[in-house]
Order: C-alpha cells, then sequence, then structure tokens
C-alpha cells in the first residue's frame, strides 16, 4: 500500500514538473497508445526484447544486479525490481532519460545485453512515457482472458508472399485491445516461413509450418501453409485411397499442391516394412519369392506376417523400454545383475505386444504397478525367491507372468516424485513438463503449480519395506547376508508399495497444501489406502484425455513414418501444434474405438497408401518433409543396424555372457553392456541410455563415427571372414560371378543389382582377379551405401 | 524443426548453429580461421587467444594438498610429510616433489581456491569435466563436446581426442549433444591405471585403417562404391539426411586419407630426447602423442593417468611413483609447447575430480575432500607464474578468490573466444547456457 501512496505523490510531481508533455505513444502500424500500462506494455516490451529471459535478467541471479521474473510470471516482484531496487536509480520521474533502465537499454550506459533499442524507437517513447508519468501500476490490469489472432491461421497461395498478423487481448477488466508490438513472434520451421518481430509473416517455401505467438506467457500457435504454385497445365492427379489415412494425408496434400509420389515397388516395401516391422533385413529367399509372388494381396499378408513376428513385439519392447525408462544402471544392485533385470523389464513388455495386450491395459501394469500385486506378503516372497534364483542362473525368467512391471519403480536411488511426474507425462501423455519445474512453461500452458500438483499423484509410492512386510523382509535380508560372503553380491529385498501418507508437494507461491490433480484433469484427493495412480490411469483412459491416445498413435505414426505429427513425438505443446490435426484425431479416434489395439492402427498405418508411397520424390513434393508426400529416407535404429548387419553378412552377434547367446539386438533389454565391441556400435548409432525421460535421447541423426565404423571397424571386417558367414559360402560355393552378386545385392539392398551395378562389378572383376578379394570388396562397398544404411 | 529462442544477443545463435555445423564437417585450414575470426566479430570479442586444450587428467583425485597447496604450517596430521620449495615463479611454493613443475611455473598459473561440494568419483568427474554441477534431469556436454560443439575442425583430423574413457564412458561424452559430439577414442593406450601397451601401438578408434587393408584397397572399393551408388542418387539434393551422409563418406575419406591423425601417433619422428623427456611411460608417450594431435588441428584432447585415489599410503605413493611421473611429463609438456611457440595457443589444464581430505587417515592416506582443491593451467593466455585464491591455514578450504570448476571452464572457453554466457539447445527445446553458474577469473588471464 505504501508503494501506491508514494508513487501517487510522484506522479503528482511528475505532471506538475512536465505539463506540456504529449499524452500518448505512438505504436508501429500508425497506431496511438493512450496510456502506458505496466502490466500490458512494460511488462510486454521486456518479454519481448528478451530482457527477462533465462540468459538476461530473468536468470535465477538476475545480471548486473538487475533480476526480473523469468519471461515476467511476477508482475509485483518485477515492479519492485524496477521502481525499487538498485537505489531507486532505475525509473526517475523528474529525469526520465536520466532512467537507468533507459540509460542501459540504449547502450549510453555500458550494458552487458549491449544495445536493445535507441533513444529513436517507440520502445524508448513507450518506457520514457510509462516514467515520465511516474511509472504508475494498477494491480491486475494486465490478467489476460484470452488471446486472439486475426487472422487465425494463413493459408498462403505461393511463396513470396507476405501478411501481417494482428494480436489483441481480451483482459479480465472485459477491455480488448491490440497487443501486436508487445508480443514474441518465432517461427517452427524458418525454411517455410519467417516472420518479424512485429508479426509481419512471409512465405518463403512450399510447406506447412507455425508461428508460435506468446504473450507474457500466454501461447498460442498460428498454423500456415504455403503451396507449390501450379506449373501451367498441371492437372492434380488422382490417387486411390486405401483408408482414413490416406483421405487425411492426400487432402492436405492437394491444399499445398503437392502430388503424392508413385507407389514404392514391392522390394522398396518389403526392406522397409521389415526393417520397420522387425529390425531385420528379408533374406534373399525371401525378396525372391516375394517378387515372384502374383497375390494381389500379397503386401497386406505380408504385413500381418510381420506384425505377429516374434521379433515385432522385441522391437516394440525396445521401443518401450526407451518410453519408460528401462535404464540398466539405475536398477537395483548388484552390479552384475542389472542388466538381467533390464531383460526381465524387456520380457515383461514384449510378452504384452505378443499377446497384443490393449495399450491402456499394458500402462494400466505399469504405471499403477506394485511388487505384492495384492498377494500376502509370504507368498510374495516365495515369488521374489523364485525370480531372484533365475536372475542368477538363467537368462529366461517368469518375470514376465507377473501383472504388473514393479522394476519401473523399482529403481536402486529413490526418485523423487518430481521425477516420476515428468517420466510418466512424457512416457503416456506425450507432454514435457521439466521447465516447470522452475517456471511456468514457456511454451506450454504448465505453471509450476500444476507441475507440482501432478507430481502430488505420486507422493504414496514407496520402495522399501510396507508394514505388513517389513518382519518378513527384515528376516530374508538377514538369511541372505548370512549366507553371501560378499556384501555387494547381496540381492536386495525390496518391494513397491503404497505409503499410508503421501509426500506431497507445497504451492510455489503460497506454501499452501495441493491437491494432487491430473495435467489438466481432475483433481484426486488422497485417502490411506487408495491408489491415487488408478485415478490418474482412469482419467488417462477416458474417451475425453486430450494427450493419451494421441501421444501413442503419435508414436507409432512417428516409427512407421519416421516423422510425428507432433514432432518430436514426446512434444505435445501449445507452441508445437500437429501437423495435420485431422489425421491424428482420426487415428486416435479409431485407436479408442478399438480399445487400444495397437496391431489395429499399425495394420491401418502400415496398410495405407501413404506408408506405401515410394522415397522418390516428384517435382511437386520435392520439399515436403512433414506433410508425408513420399517415403521419408530414415536412418534405423541403432538396434537394427547391428542387426542388419548380421543380416546381410549372415553371422551371428556374439554377446558374451550378459545376453541369452543368439539374441538379436532388438531383443536385448539392458541399456548398458560391458562388451566394449557392442557397446561402442550401440553408442555411435545412437541407443539411448534412457536416462532422461525424453524420446530424444535416441539419436537418430548420421554421423561420422558411424560412417567411420561402417569402413573401417575391425570387428565388422572380421564378420565378413566368419568361415559359416555369408560371403565364405558364396565364395566357396559353386555359383557363378553373376549368382553370387544377385545373392549379395539381395542380401544387403533387398534387390537385384540393375545393369549399371553388373556393369560396375564386371569392371571390377576384371581388375581384381581373386574371386575372395572382389567379393570382399563388393560386400564393403554395398554397406557403406547410402541404399544400405539409410531406410527408405 | 529447430525452435528459435532469443537470447541476450538474439542474432548469435543462428550464426553460431552455422558455424557448429560447420565444425562438424570439416573445412581447410584458412576457411577455419575466416571463421574463427567471423565468428568472434559477431560476438564482438577479441580473438581468441587458444586454439586446443590438452586436458591432463588426474583420475581417482589428487592430493593437492602435498603437491599445489601445501599447509607447512597446520599442525601435524594435516600438513603432511612433504616439504615446499621456490619454483620459477616468484613466490609461488610447490612440493619438494615436483621439481621440473618448478622449473616450468613461471609459465603456469596454479589455481588453488577451487572448492566444489560432490566427494564422490563419478559425479565430482562430470562436475569438473563439463563445467556443470550434474543433474539428474540433463546430461551436460564434456569440455571436449562443447569445443566440437562451437569451434569449426580442420580437415582430415576428429575435433575431439580421448585417450582414455572417463570412467569406463560415464564422463568425458557430449551428453544433450547427441552421440556426433562423443570423442574419439585412442586405443592402445592402456588402462586408467597409466598400464598396458606402449604408445607404439596407438591409434584412434575408426580413423585409422586396420592392419592389413591398405589405402589402395580403400579407393578401389570406394570407386566400385560410387560406381554402384545409384539407389537414392536421384533423390532430390534436398533431404538432409542423404546429404549429410554424403558429406560424412567424403569426411571419413579425408581422415583415412590423410595421414595427420596417425603421423600424430608416429612418435618415431620425435628426437630420442624428446621422447625421453616425456617420460618412457605410456601416460608419458601419450602426452607427447596429444601434444602432435594438437599441431595436426585436434581441438581438444584428454589424457587420463590413474592411481590418485590414495586412500592407502598416499604420500609413499606420490612420492615413488605417482608425483615423478607426473612431474617429468607435465613439465615436459609444458616446456615443449613453449619451446616450439605453441604455448599460447594450447591450453594445458591438469585436475582430477576432486582434492583429498587435509587430515591424514590411519592408513596414512587420506580421503575425498572437494571443498578444497588445486588445478594448474597454462598456456593460452593464461597468465604466467601465477597462484590463484589461497585455502586457510589447514586446508580445509578457500580463503580467498574462491571460485568453483564452473568459474575454471568458463575461463578457459573464454580463451578459446566461445561466449561462455552463450546458450545451446538441448533436444527438447530448451535454451542452456553453456556453465550455468560460471564466470572467467579476470585474473587467471594475461
Amino acid at each position: 500500500m505504501s508503494t501506491r501512496i508514494l508513487f501517487a505523490a510522484v506522479i503528482g510531481v511528475a505532471a506538475w514538473s512536465s505539463p506540456g508533455v504529449d499524452a500518448g505513444v505512438n505504436l508501429p502500424g500508425d497506431k496511438k497508445l493512450e496510456r502506458v500500462d505496466f502490466e500490458r506494455h512494460v511488462m510486454g516490451l521486456f518479454g519481448r526484447a528478451g530482457c527477462n529471459a533465462g540468459s538476461c535478467h530473468g536468470s535465477f541471479q538476475g545480471k548486473g544486479g538487475f533480476r526480473l521474473s523469468l519471461f515476467g510470471y511476477d508482475p509485483d516482484k518485477d515492479y519492485i525490481a524496477i521502481t525499487r531496487e538498485g537505489l531507486s536509480r532505475r525509473v526517475n520521474a523528474s529525469d526520465p532519460d536520466g532512467s537507468l533502465l533507459l540509460l542501459k537499454a540504449t547502450g549510453q550506459v555500458e550494458h552487458g545485453g549491449g544495445v536493445r533499442f535507441s533513444k529513436r524507437t517507440w520502445q524508448y517513447q513507450l518506457l520514457r512515457d510509462w516514467i515520465s508519468q511516474g511509472a504508475p501500476w494498477s494491480k491486475g490490469s494486465g490478467a489476460v482472458e484470452k488471446v486472439i489472432l486475426n487472422p487465425p491461421e494463413i493459408a498462403f497461395n505461393k511463396a513470396g508472399e507476405a501478411r501481417q498478423v494482428q494480436v489483441s487481448a481480451r483482459f479480465s477488466d472485459g477491455s480488448e485491445a491490440d497487443i501486436t508490438p508487445f508480443c514474441d513472434f518465432r517461427t517452427n520451421d524458418d525454411a517455410v516461413a519467417e516472420v518479424t518481430n512485429l508479426g509481419l509473416v512471409k512465405s518463403l517455401r512450399p510447406g506447412s509450418t507455425a508461428i508460435v505467438v506468446s504473450y507474457r506467457g500466454n501461447v498460442l500457435p498460428l498454423r500456415l501453409m504455403v503451396p507449390m504454385e501450379m506449373p501451367a497445365g498441371f492437372a492434380y492427379p488422382k490417387t486411390p485411397e486405401v483408408n482414413y489415412v490416406d483421405r487425411e494425408v492426400f487432402a492436405r496434400l492437394k491444399l499445398l499442391n503437392m502430388a503424392p509420389s508413385d507407389l514404392s515397388s514391392d522390394a522398396e516395401f518389403l526392406r522397409r516394412v521389415t526393417i520397420d516391422t522387425i529390425g531385420q533385413l528379408p533374406t534373399p529367399d525371401e525378396v525372391r519369392s516375394f517378387l515372384a509372388d502374383k497375390d494381389p494381396h500379397k503386401r497386406q499378408k505380408k504385413i500381418d506376417e510381420l506384425l505377429v513376428h516374434p521379433l515385432h513385439a522385441a522391437l516394440w519392447a525396445t521401443k518401450f523400454s526407451d518410453i519408460t525408462g528401462n535404464d540398466t544402471q539405475s536398477l537395483e544392485i548388484p552390479n552384475n545383475i542389472k542388466s538381467k533385470r533390464s531383460q526381465q523389464w524387456h520380457d515383461w513388455l514384449r510378452k504384452r505386444v505378443q499377446e497384443n495386450m490393449a495399450y491402456d491395459e499394458i500402462v494400466r501394469g505399469i504405471l499403477c504397478a506394485t511388487s505384492r500385486e495384492g498377494k500376502a506378503p509370504e507368498d510374495w516372497l516365495d515369488h521374489v525367491k523364485k525370480m531372484d534364483e533365475q536372475l542368477l542362473t538363467n537368462f529366461d525368467s517368469d518375470y514376465a507372468n507377473r501383472d504388473t512391471l514393479d522394476l519401473y519403480w523399482r529403481r536402486q536411488q529413490q526418485v523423487t516424485i518430481e521425477l516420476w511426474g515428468e517420466r510418466t507425462a512424457a512416457a503416456f501423455l506425450g507432454v514435457r513438463v521439466e521447465c516447470a519445474q522452475c517456471h511456468k512453461h514457456p511454451f506450454d500452458r504448465w505453471t509450476q503449480a500444476e507441475y507440482r500438483a501432478y507430481a502430488n499423484i505420486f507422493g504414496a509410492v514407496s520402495v522399501g519395506s510396507s508394514p505388513e512386510a517389513s518382519r518378513l523382509i527384515a528376516a530374508e535380508v538377514k538369511q541372505r547376508k548370512e549366507k553371501t560372503a560378499k556384501k555387494n553380491q547381496i540381492l536386495p529385498v525390496r518391494e513397491v508399495f503404497l505409503n499410508a501418507n503421501a509426500r506431497s508437494l507445497r504451492h510455489p507461491d503460497t506454501n499452501g497444501v495441493l491437491t494432487p490433480k491430473a495435467l489438466g484433469g481432475p483433481e484426486i484427493s488422497f485417502q490411506r489406502g487408495k491408489d491415487m495412480r488408478e485415478e490418474l490411469f482412469k482419467w488417462m483412459r477416458g474417451p475425453d484425455n486430450p494427450f493419451f491416445a494421441r501421444a501413442f498413435v503419435n508414436r507409432v505414426w512417428g516409427h512407421y513414418l519416421g516423422v510425428g505429427i507432433v514432432h518430436p513425438v514426446d512434444d505435445f505443446s501449445l507452441g508445437n501444434p500437429p501437423s495435420n490435426d485431422k489425421l491424428l484425431d482420426a487415428l486416435a479416434k479409431d485407436f479408442l474405438e478399438h480399445n487400444f489395439d495397437i496391431r489395429h492402427i499399425e495394420r491401418v498405418i502400415l496398410n495405407s497408401r501413404t506408408y506405401q508411397l515410394s522415397s522418390k520424390t516428384n517435382e511437386t513434393n520435392k520439399l515436403d518433409k512433414n506433410n508425408y508426400a513420399h517415403a521419408y529416407i530414415r536412418p534405423m535404429m541403432a538396434e537394427a543396424v547391428v542387426d542388419v548387419l548380421n543380416c546381410a553378412l549372415g553371422t551371428v552377434e556374439r554377446w558374451g555372457p550378459e545376453v541369452k547367446p543368439g539374441s538379436k539386438a532388438v531383443e536385448v533389454g539392458a541399456s548398458q553392456l560391458q562388451n566394449p565391441q557392442l557397446t561402442y556400435a550401440f553408442r555411435i548409432f545412437g541407443r539411448p541410455p534412457r536416462t532422461s525421460a525424453c524420446d530424444c535421447e535416441r539419436a537418430m541423426e548420421p554421423a561420422l563415427p558411424q560412417k567411420l565404423f561402417l569402413m573401417t571397424d575391425q570387428g565388422l571386417l572380421d564378420k565378413f571372414k566368419v568361415v559359416d558367414g555369408r560371403l565364405e559360402k558364396l565364395i566357396k560355393s559353386t555359383k557363378s560371378d553373376d549368382e553370387a552378386l544377385d545373392e549379395l545385392f539381395l542380401a544387403t539392398l533387398s534387390r537385384l543389382p540393375s545393369a549399371r551395378d553388373r556393369q560396375a562389378f564386371a569392371d571390377y572383376r576384371k581388375m581384381v582377379t581373386d574371386r575372395r578379394t572382389a567379393f570382399n570388396d563388393t560386400v564393403w562397398a554395398l554397406i557403406n551405401t547410402r541404399e544400405f544404411i539409410l531406410n527408405h | 524443426m529447430a525452435r528459435f529462442v532469443s537470447d541476450c544477443e538474439g542474432f548469435a545463435r543462428r550464426d553460431f548453429l552455422k558455424i557448429g555445423s560447420a565444425g562438424l564437417l570439416g573445412i581447410g585450414l584458412p576457411q577455419l580461421l575466416q571463421l574463427e575470426a567471423k565468428a568472434n566479430e559477431a560476438r564482438g570479442q577479441r580473438r581468441a587467444q587458444a586454439r586446443s586444450v590438452i586436458m591432463v587428467w588426474l583420475a581417482g583425485g589428487p592430493a593437492t594438498i602435498d603437491m599445489w597447496d601445501l599447509r607447512p604450517n597446520a599442525p601435524e596430521g594435516i600438513r603432511g610429510e612433504f616439504n615446499e620449495i621456490n619454483t620459477s615463479a616468484a613466490g609461488v611454493r610447490i612440493s619438494q616433489h615436483l621439481p621440473r613443475m618448478a622449473e616450468v611455473m613461471n609459465k603456469c598459473s596454479i589455481v588453488r581456491s577451487l572448492a566444489h561440494t560432490i566427494p564422490s568419483h563419478g559425479p565430482a568427474t562430470v562436475f569438473m569435466t563439463t563445467g556443470n554441477r550434474p543433474t539428474p534431469a540433463l546430461h551436460y556436454p564434456s569440455l571436449g563436446s562443447l569445443v566440437t560443439r562451437l569451434l569449426p575442425a580442420a580437415q582430415g583430423v576428429p575435433p575431439y581426442v580421448a585417450f582414455n574413457e572417463l570412467r569406463n564412458g560415464s564422463a568425458g561424452l557430449a551428453g544433450y549433444l547427441g552421440t556426433s559430439y562423443n570423442p574419439f577414442i585412442v586405443e592402445g593406450a592402456g588402462n586408467a591405471n597409466g598400464r598396458g601397451r606402449t604408445a607404439g601401438n596407438l591409434r584412434v578408434r575408426g580413423i585409422t585403417l586396420p592392419s592389413g587393408f591398405t589405402l589402395e584397397q580403400l579407393e578401389n572399393r570406394d570407386r566400385l562404391l560410387q560406381n554402384f551408388e545409384r539407389g537414392l542418387a536421384e533423390t532430390d539434393r534436398q533431404d538432409d539426411l542423404v546429404d549429410g551422409l554424403d558429406t560424412f563418406h567424403r569426411q571419413a575419406l579425408d581422415i583415412l586419407r590423410s595421414d595427420r591423425t596417425r603421423n600424430a601417433f608416429n612418435l618415431q619422428q620425435e628426437s630420442d630426447s624428446v621422447r625421453e623427456r616425456y617420460g618412457n611411460t605410456p601416460f608419458g608417450q601419450g602426452v607427447l602423442a596429444a601434444r602432435r594431435l594438437v599441431e595436426a588441428g585436434v581441438r581438444f584432447v584428454t589424457i587420463s593417468t590413474g592411481g590418485w585415489d590414495t586412500h592407502n599410503q598416499n604420500f609413499q605413493n606420490l612420492r615413488t611413483r605417482l608425483l615423478p611421473n607426473l612431474d617429468q611429463t607435465l613439465s615436459a609438456l609444458i616446456k615443449d609447447l613453449d619451446d616450439r611457440g605453441q604455448l599460447d595457443s594450447t591450453i594445458v589444464y591438469c585436475a582430477g575430480e576432486f582434492g583429498r581430505t587435509p587430515r591424514v587417515n590411519n592408513r596414512s592416506g587420506r580421503d575425498h575432500w572437494a571443498r578444497s582443491m588445486s588445478v594448474v593451467l597454462a598456456g593460452g593466455g593464461i597468465r604466467r607464474g601465477y597462484a590463484h585464491g589461497t585455502t586457510d591455514v589447514q586446508g580445509m578450504a578457500p580463503n580467498a578468490d574462491p571460485c568453483t570448476p564452473d568459474d575454471v571452464a568458463a575461463t578457459v572457453f573464454r580463451q578459446l573466444g566461445i561466449d561462455h554466457l552463450q546458450e545451446l539447445m538441448t533436444p527438447t527445446g530448451r535454451p542452456v547456457q553453456l556453465f550455468r553458474e560460471g564466470n572467467p577469473i579476470a585474473r587467471l588471464v594475461g
């Protein structure tokens, strides 16, 4: 209160001392602002100029002794910082031009952040005007009810056009005002469109993207589309549609004047679908018989066959392992058992994918896991003993037969409830909330309070001994200690259970109690004995949940098409809208209607013409990156790289003692292995350590070491020479050079050599007369082609 | 789908992205220098002093209280068994068992007031080698990975080379930057304890052809490949992935054809006396190879030597083994670089994950202690003959000019001409400042 009185007095002085000041400020676009408002305009300006960004005064230490709240979430603190702190030199109503705020921003006094604007700009006039009015503040004046974009989306006619976006806000006092100059504008793809800091959008290249508009923490996407220019006489082709996927994709492409590519060839399709579904290559015989097959439904049949292939479940268990954070290092000791625990995790997931268990039921088994699953402590302990026995003796275990995946919660080190919130949100909702741990999410809706309320759902989940089982556990641990000489070899006995009391985070501002609450969903009150996770699960799987089904179908789509409709696939946020929301909605609706049947959704996607388009582009669609006009060329998962190399070379991976002999890489559960050769290959091809709840941990970009690995790695080159490997068998066989060449092309590129390929080999063979050397070199050349190492 | 987030400089990020990716692709030296000059200009900074870094890592946590910052006036049970000697730097005194380092101390700075709070090997290693206190939420990139990301690389050599994986590969990696920025690993360098094969077998994994695979064979095979390679050739050239792979293909061939890296490991090209000076140990010869790698254009080399976790018999181990080896090799490196006129462009940074307890335990050992420790820096514009900060009389904690691993990292980066306040984007689109808390130590420079 005293602040207000003080400033009321200052206003009086200011008004008196500068009576001739012209009221109002000229804004860009010939607009005039009658009265400068602290919250609406001054804070808007700070946000737009980046003053309150994390690297500047918004950092927790501030900068140069001046601290603003990050992204301007707290007007109260900012007002004090500007008007009272810093010896009150920052604003000086009697000499506005001498205010430190202006001297710094214009670089008249040294400013670490450089010159933000000059004296002649509207920004300067605005701040000056506000200061000369006595730096008034009417609390709450800037509370926003709604931000309105005009136009709400832009359909350009072609590249090279410009459109002005006008942003207005409806404030909680009912007034509505233009706030365009106070917004921050960013483009999500600067190849397609750019935007000025005053909201002028320019189309640069055909495609679609979004401009993200933010005004003081309110984020809105503005979607835009830039069609190809139609060449004279171009008739848009009619492409047959297999299902609703094609309907939605092709409808969008038509708006963009982009024609879908041709249907992929049989060889192209077979290679792609085999890599995508089971992480392997088709054998030469499989390619031959598929090409020879005259059945018009052979693709559909192949898809059905692959979707029930055991390795398909293994591949998805690997993907689910990424999503759920099957981080070997984080599991319970002893260290030499950890990789087997990871395998149990993988097995649990694999069994469910193999049985095509409904997705929501799989999630329930993870999200709501307990160790005892309602069993009496004695029965559970028997089960634990059996599991532990299997850990010590076998690669196989009965862990997969459990109803729930308690390993998800059972980590060696205690995990904070904040982290459980982040992990479950990313895994099952496709939402990244970690920003909101410290501040309101800059590109999404989540506040710190929502972040904490969500984390509180996990407050009762504990790992250790429940009161009912503690006596039994203590006795068992004692016995184990007596039996084992080495202390670090003892398997701990711990259970995931619900504590009678729940840990709880408090409100970041008021420090008040925060009732657990689903993200953008209902409150979930804590009662002793009730599993709040079950309530959360009910909300997730409900028909109106905006994230659960969408997040998963988007992941499936992203896996098979290479680019998510929301991309990255676990970044559902206001600032990152779907590239085709009708398509996403249709997939989610279908998924719900089929009771979360994963295989059904996979079948729909794989049978669509969209999935089966060629990667070869045409003149109209060559610039497309996210509208699925052609198949996208993409790298393979690290596990698939290892397997595909073995497929090509006809070799079996030697895993060492950690992994069941004969396993394919997609069947390996552990995120970390001791075998240095494999660790190296996995690492350079981007297998994630699964330490954070982010799909982005899996690197899917090419890198120099990968290329060098394929060219020079000793372990890989040694595989060429394996006695019962493909190459040696071929060299020793009675096959002619031509036949052998066919075989190698089929085994690596899943196609027969072209005339040019045959000629290249024939020329080479003239130079290299030794058959073994010639084929050795040929295999090297083949696995070093882009065609081999990419999925296309 | 790169998102644009404005920062203090606003304009700078995109310029950097381009320069950063050039770093990955490898460009000729003249263009490289030009780019560097431009980058410095864009950042409104003076020209970088340093071009490369050699990080000498003392794995296990060295007892710096017996090396660089003795406490002769501390009570019995703390001051230890060693005496101080004068060095070539006025007023800077170090351990009697580092006499050759004493001779070159007029070329070095000691930071004596370094402290952090993690007395555990793994996370402390991460802290020291990334310049960021580790958090479970984000894996920070190692200093070498950051350099790879931010500075252009020379053609035909890898930008970042590590002689040993730090802590079995749990440190020294690229973190949120992604696998492209991991170090190239030297094979045959022995284990972290410095035992293992001799330097004659050193090679960087993946950048030299294995034995029996000749360059001629490589050229033949590549020609065959180029004649095959028609599969995706018609795919339009807009595809970043195909383009990227082609570039990496050419770069890989450049590296394999180039003998620059292989030559760097050919220590026969050095005179016997030079090899002798570095010490006839894998560590000594490795450090010599590190110098040669930097000469060949490598930006960041990490070489680690172990055995510093002296819970038992600290003094005996230091006196008989650890200090003589380090003394010989580190002093040889600094002197050699200086003699060759390379010290001004190369930062030598010798550190471990933490110091050791001032109080000697009942096994004549010292335990983990992060609250005070010293590191040594030399070259690249680092002040010559200077000791920064002091610790209290018992060596328990800094009592003047305290600084942190972040500060030292920021100082090193400043000397490389990299703005330490710069932000990089994590894969989730979160902007992260290079060193969250670090500020360059002004007095350590010049």
